[in-house]
């Protein structure tokens, strides 16, 4: 026997290794209450008061072994009076796995129906030209466009480039118990982390998406989407940032449609919708103050003249306290042609509103993928 | 499965599971080990000068095995490299600043002009991203001392930026009461990894803002809560300006809870030996660099405390436990006078933890190199020691 002593490290695991792993929980929540002033075409007004797109999350962490990561999240959010969706919809209950450069997610979560994020008082406000419209909806709610039952698989190059395989059961009205997959596509956006923003001379992000919706036309034709977004940093600074976001929508649509007198037929028509922001924020005492923006979006169709649709948004918001801000939102819709006759001609909205968010993590163990010290100094597993 | 087939895939098991298949007296082993103490950190000679080069970097530094953290580090180590010069000597250190944070270095317990004490705003401006700043003085007293960085103390010190400076005298007081040729320094901290990973990122995140502001001529007082004078404060106070430290800026008490207890950059079982022969006398430099208490106790002996903050104690206290608290440095000689392998830690037994797990954190090992092997075989478990992570 050599002369040595051999130092052991003893690991008893199915027997003594028996304490729970606490996970890390993130509770989030976003209120937003505004009261909203309406005029529509035939000079008819409205007031109500609006809490809808208000929303709790609640999400559940842990490491894996072999450095994975899981993640558990439930959601619940309020949406409008008239959705038909009762008072309150889940639109978040999936589980997901990542590690440094894969992402899987599985369950009911938001969808590839936007690749960016614009600047407006509640995420659904121009939703006709920012969203690719799901073509088994009846147009009555905008969960529908936003949220179904997903699986995705995302792998990022680089900490930058994110590429997405996606499939999805988007709520379908005919068929309101069938939960197979009618959706598919990809994407590949390049994105630059949260927390590096305002530090980057131009491109803050740019990305394609393609979308397949498997239709029940003869034949299970496909309604097929391009989209395309970038955002440039006009003026990369951390007190007077600039940007301007931009969004191009291409549905292909089917050329047998030639008229949008149905909202059937408006999302399943070759159209082509455009929307932009330009946004400033005021960041005092390195937190955001105010910021205000501009948006334009446009909407026309194939095979029928004269129906575009035009769409400006106005607004800005006052941080009053930690998360807690103070908002005023214009907009104006103009409908014309037959995009006139199936929502009306125009509208202007005057909203007044206050939004409380927060995000708070306890039982904090580890470090988020855009840390500045997971990109810059090497991730951690 | 009968007990003996147990024994056996026990035993097979275990030894599937080695980590370290060395020996703790071989050369290989003793050479590792000689790399978990402070490095000497090698000098120029500028005229009457000892010239040091110190720079700051974020760094990964494995505290245990599979446990990594960043870490902000001297010349790449935690702790820093041991500056080591006779007293009186004229010392420089050129420091240079490798990270997008501030920094500056405050030397503890140095008799230094009070332009190179290194607290920012007080004794100098703080060192700026890219910068380098000299520090000049004369090695004094006499002892063992420590310097850290003195800017966002709480955070910078047990994210990695101490080490130790050693001012010797050719006339030392300690080697003539007891002869000793070896010597360790040992540097303890305790650690939140979790206070150090957040608020690193947040000191980063406002860094970078405030370089940005800095180098387009954007400075902005209440932006960086930064003031001339107590008066200008009150008055920008009187105009609506909110300090950060009030409860709608900030609004938990975030103060950090240590889950990690380090010596040397390191918790058990990555935590050196202390090798001692029988008969001979060794020297432990204890310097304790972090925010904890630590009462550190050695089994099987008592030891002679000889030097307090580096100061020579007239009638050296003979005992087994000595509490080390925060900024405090004492010197401790062990006679090697009862041959084993004996453990040396913190009898606040929540400081031999890892992440909460027992055992961990500063446990350490004092090795007498000549026990014979048959001296560690304890009846069917082999030889000692061995490294358990539970119990």
């Amino acid at each position: 026997m050599k002369n040595h002593i051999i130092l052991i490290l003893i690991l008893f695991v199915t027997t003594s290794v028996k304490g729970q792993v606490s996970p890390e929980i993130e509770l989030g929540a976003k209120g937003v209450m505004s009261g909203n002033f309406e005029i529509k075409d035939n000079n008819s007004t409205s007031a109500v008061s609006d809490f809808s797109d208000s929303q709790i999350l609640l999400g559940f962490r842990q490491k894996l072994y072999n450095n994975w990561r899981a993640q558990m999240v439930f959601g619940m959010q309020f949406p409008d009076a008239d959705s038909d969706l009762g008072q309150v919809f889940y639109n978040h209950v999936f589980l997901k796995l990542e590690n440094q450069k894969n992402i899987v997610k599985v369950g009911r979560s938001t969808t590839q129906t936007i690749i960016n994020e614009f600047s407006t008082l509640r995420d659904d406000d121009a939703m006709q030209f920012n969203y690719s419209l799901n073509p088994f909806s009846n147009g009555v709610n905008t969960q529908d466009n936003q949220y179904g039952n997903v699986i995705e698989y995302t792998h990022i190059f680089k900490q930058r480039v994110w590429l997405t395989f996606h499939g999805e059961n988007f709520a379908d009205l005919s068929a309101p118990d069938n939960f197979e997959l009618n959706s598919f596509g990809g994407s590949l956006i390049y994105i630059i982390p949260e927390s590096q923003i305002w530090n980057r001379n131009i491109i803050q992000r740019v990305g394609l998406s393609y979308n397949n919706y498997i239709t029940n036309r003869p034949g299970g034709e496909l309604l097929k989407n391009i989209l395309g977004t970038i955002t440039l940093n006009l003026k990369p600074d951390p007190v007077h940032f600039i940007d301007l976001k931009v969004q191009g929508i291409y549905n292909v649509g089917f050329t047998s449609i030639d008229s949008i007198n149905s909202y059937s037929n408006y999302v399943n028509i070759g159209s082509f919708s455009t929307f932009g922001t330009i946004r400033y924020v005021y960041r005092k005492y390195e937190r955001p103050m105010i910021q205000t923006s501009l948006g334009f979006g446009y909407k026309t169709f194939n095979n029928v003249t004269e129906s575009e649709q035009i769409i400006g948004i106005a607004n800005v918001f006052y941080r009053i306290g930690e998360n807690f801000d103070l908002g005023f939102q214009y907009r104006y819709l103009k409908n014309n042609g037959q995009s006139g006759v199936l929502f009306g001609q125009q509208e202007h909205r005057v909203q007044i509103a206050m939004v409380y968010t927060i995000n708070q993590i306890f039982n904090n163990q580890f470090d988020t993928r855009n840390s500045i010290l997971n990109l810059e100094h090497s991730y951690l597993k | 499965m009968d007990r003996k087939e147990f024994m056996k895939f026990s035993a097979m098991g275990v030894a599937g599971l080695a980590m370290f298949p060395t020996n703790v007296f071989s050369k290989e082993t003793k050479s590792t080990n000689n790399k978990l103490f402070p490095t000497s950190l090698p000098f120029s000679k500028e005229g009457d000068w000892k010239e040091f080069k110190i720079s700051i970097g974020i760094t990964e530094q494995e505290i245990a095995p599979a446990m990594k953290i960043h870490t902000l580090a001297f010349n790449d180590t935690v702790p820093g490299p041991e500056i080591r010069v006779k007293q009186g000597d004229k010392v420089r250190v050129i420091f240079k600043n490798n990270t997008d944070l501030i920094h500056t270095i405050h030397w503890h317990g140095i008799y230094v002009p009070w332009r190179m004490d290194g607290v920012p705003y007080v004794t100098q401006m703080p060192v700026m991203p890219g910068k380098e700043f000299i520090y000049e003085f004369i090695a004094e007293p006499y002892g063992t001392h420590f310097y850290h960085c003195h800017w966002g103390t709480l955070l910078h010190m047990q994210s990695g930026m101490y080490g130790s400076i050693i001012i010797e005298s050719d006339d030392d007081p300690i080697k003539k009461a007891f002869p000793y040729e070896r010597e360790y320094t040992l540097i303890y901290s305790a650690h939140d990894v979790n206070f150090i990973r957040n608020e690193l990122n947040a000191m980063l995140e406002r860094m970078k803002e405030r370089s940005f502001l800095m180098k387009n001529e954007m400075f902005d007082a209440e932006r960086f809560n930064l003031f001339n004078t107590k008066e200008e404060l009150l008055e920008a106070i009187e105009n609506g300006y909110q300090p950060p430290y009030l409860v709608n800026r900030r609004s938990s008490a975030e103060l950090p809870t240590p889950n990690w207890f380090t010596v040397n950059g390191k918790s058990y079982p990555s935590t050196p030996y202390l090798y001692i022969k029988s008969g001979e006398n060794i020297r432990i430099r204890l310097i304790n660099a972090g925010t904890e208490n630590h009462h550190l106790h050695l089994h099987g002996h008592d030891f002679w405390m000889v030097c307090d903050d580096g100061v020579p104690l007239p009638q050296p206290w003979q005992r087994n436990t000595v509490s080390l608290s925060p900024g405090k440095t004492y010197d401790i000689i062990i006679k090697g006078n009862n041959r084993g392998i004996w453990t040396f830690h913190d009898h606040d037994t929540r400081r031999v933890t890892n992440n909460g797990m027992y055992p961990g954190g500063n446990l350490l090992a004092l090795v007498y190199e000549d026990l014979p092997k048959e001296e560690t075989l304890v009846g069917k478990m082999g030889a000692l020691p061995k490294i358990a992570l539970d119990e």
